[in-house]
Parts: C-alpha cells; structure tokens; sequence
C-alpha cells in the first residue's frame, strides 16, 4: 500500500495518476470498495478521509475495518486530506474526526511500503 | 540543548517527543511539564490517554499552565531533561486564563521568556507546537490573535532551538539541525 497525504486542493490525485502511470486503475471517492469491485485494476482510494467521517458518522470501526480491507487489498494506492493542522474545533465531532484520521493516518503510515507528501503539487517521499 | 517538535492534531507529535526524551534522558531526572488545564470529561480522557503513554518511562509531571519558567523551581538541580507539551495550550492559558485576552505581543513575549528559562537551566528541553495554521478559517478576532501569538512564539522558539522536527502521521522529518 502507498499513502499520499497534504492538504486541501494540493493536487494529490494528480500526482498519483502522474508518478505511477497505472496502466488499469480505478479510483474510488471516499469509499472503499467491495471484494468482488477488487478485480485486476489497481484500486486508488480517493478523499479517504470522507470514508473515515462517514464511518464514523455510521458508528463503525474505520481503524479496524481499513485494515481488514488492506488484507484483501495490498497494492493500493490510498490519498488522504491532513486536516489535524488547524484551530481545535468548537464542535465535539469535529474534534473527535480530526483526532482519529490522524491516528488512522499513523497507522497506514505504519503499513505503508511508501508514504508521500504533495505540496503544490510537488511531492515529497517521507517514507 | 533544545529540540522543538512541530505537527497537527493527532499527528504523533507527542509520542515522538516523549521518545526522544528518553533516549536524551539517559540517567538524568526527567520532567514533564504539563499546561493543560482540566475542565471537562474529554480533556480528562485526554489527559489520561497522554498518562498512559508516558507511564513506565521515568517522568515527573509538573503542572504548570502559565508561567511556564516556575517549573525550575519544583525540579532538582543537576543534569535534567525537561519535556513541555505543549506550546498551544500555554499560551491559551496565558492569553485567555485571566478573563478577557490579555495582548498578543505581551503573551508572545512572556511564553518565550520563559522558554528560553527553560532552555538555559536544563540540560535538555524538548517543547512540543501545535500547527494550528492551515484550516484556511478566519475566526473572530480573540482566535486570530491567538494564531498571531501561536506564530510569533512558535518562529522565536525555532530560532531558539538546535534542532526542529515536524511530525507527519508519526513520521519524523527534520527541518532544522
């Protein structure tokens, strides 16, 4: 699995589809997807951390469940917003998301063979 | 010596601190100056999540939410490693404790003061900074001059320190050595 993060709007998507010129590819926005949608085609999970508000939202286990998923699916290429880099928000939830993509984001960055960082579009290997 | 650590919420800013305390610790006394105030359930369970971390590793802990350099005087004299966490809630504290904001180049001042304290009378001083910059929000004005004071404070102290690292989904990378 390959973990690209940064911020908003930073061309992240971009820059995958770019580095690694994948031949089959389909990408998956803010959803993860279902063993049988696995195929062939490397799976290039888009906007992770909608997947991680909605699972949250839903009352699931998003640290547990994407690990679950990354056993049936080694290969992919997940893309994930940083949004801990701010003002500790006023609403209860938004605390809570922040926090626990953050710490999701240590543990696929623990998992991970790459981790990138996109800035502007430039991108920089941080593991 | 002082290390500076930078990163977001739940970026494993902490965790890494807390780790390079102990490896410069050796067989100094270490101490851990804690600034956040508890006034609710979360931070409590916050709180005690950073306890549970830091249990077994040999530190101290020092409350101390201002004035951050009184800290010298509950620690012992010889070789001492000091671990603050963390620069955002002090300066909260400092800037909004006593009623209404007291002024951001005051608070600014004072936090750094009592920082470089710090630095000079430990052996090794590890301070933990939040990255409170990029949400892209304009808040009202007592929260921007609170960011104003976070990046004024967090410039001086990088300057200060010998070493700056960010941490990025608890990966350490280093910005100034």
């Amino acid at each position: 699995m390959r973990l690209v993060i940064g911020g908003y709007a930073q061309g992240k998507l971009d820059y995958v589809l770019c580095k690694y010129q994948l031949q089959g590819f389909m990408v998956w926005d803010g959803t993860l997807p279902k063993d049988k949608e696995l195929q062939t085609k490397t799976v290039v999970i888009n906007h992770f951390h909608h997947w991680v508000k909605k699972r949250i939202q839903e009352g699931g286990r998003p640290e547990e469940e994407i690990l679950i998923f990354l056993k049936s699916c080694k290969d992919c290429i997940i893309i994930c917003d940083e949004i801990g880099n701010g003002i500790v928000p006023m609403e209860a939830f938004e605390r809570q998301y922040r926090e626990r993509v953050g710490r999701i984001l240590i543990q696929l960055a623990g998992e991970a063979q790459e981790v990138w960082r996109i800035l502007c579009g430039i991108g920089q290997k941080i593991k | 010596m002082m290390t500076l650590v930078i990163g977001g919420s739940g970026s494993g800013k902490s965790t890494y601190a807390e780790k390079i305390s102990v490896e410069l610790g050796g067989q100094s006394n270490k101490y851990y100056l804690a600034t956040m105030k508890v006034y609710d359930k979360e931070i409590q369970q916050k709180v005690e999540r950073h306890r549970r971390l830091r249990s077994g590793k040999g530190f101290l802990t020092i409350e101390q939410p201002i004035r951050i350099q009184k800290a010298l005087e509950k620690m012992e004299a010889g070789s001492r490693i000091a671990l603050l966490e963390c620069i955002s809630n002090l300066t909260a504290n400092e800037m909004f404790a006593e009623g209404e904001g007291a002024a951001e180049n005051e608070v600014a001042q004072t936090v750094v003061q009592g920082i470089t304290l710090l630095k000079e009378q430990t052996t090794h001083l590890v301070v933990v900074t939040n990255n409170v910059f990029e949400d892209g929000t304009i808040y009202d004005e007592a929260t921007m001059a609170y960011i104003r004071a976070m990046g004024s404070i967090n410039q001086k102290l990088a300057a200060l320190a010998d070493r700056m690292v960010e941490v990025i989904a608890g990966i350490p990378i280093m910005i100034k050595q």
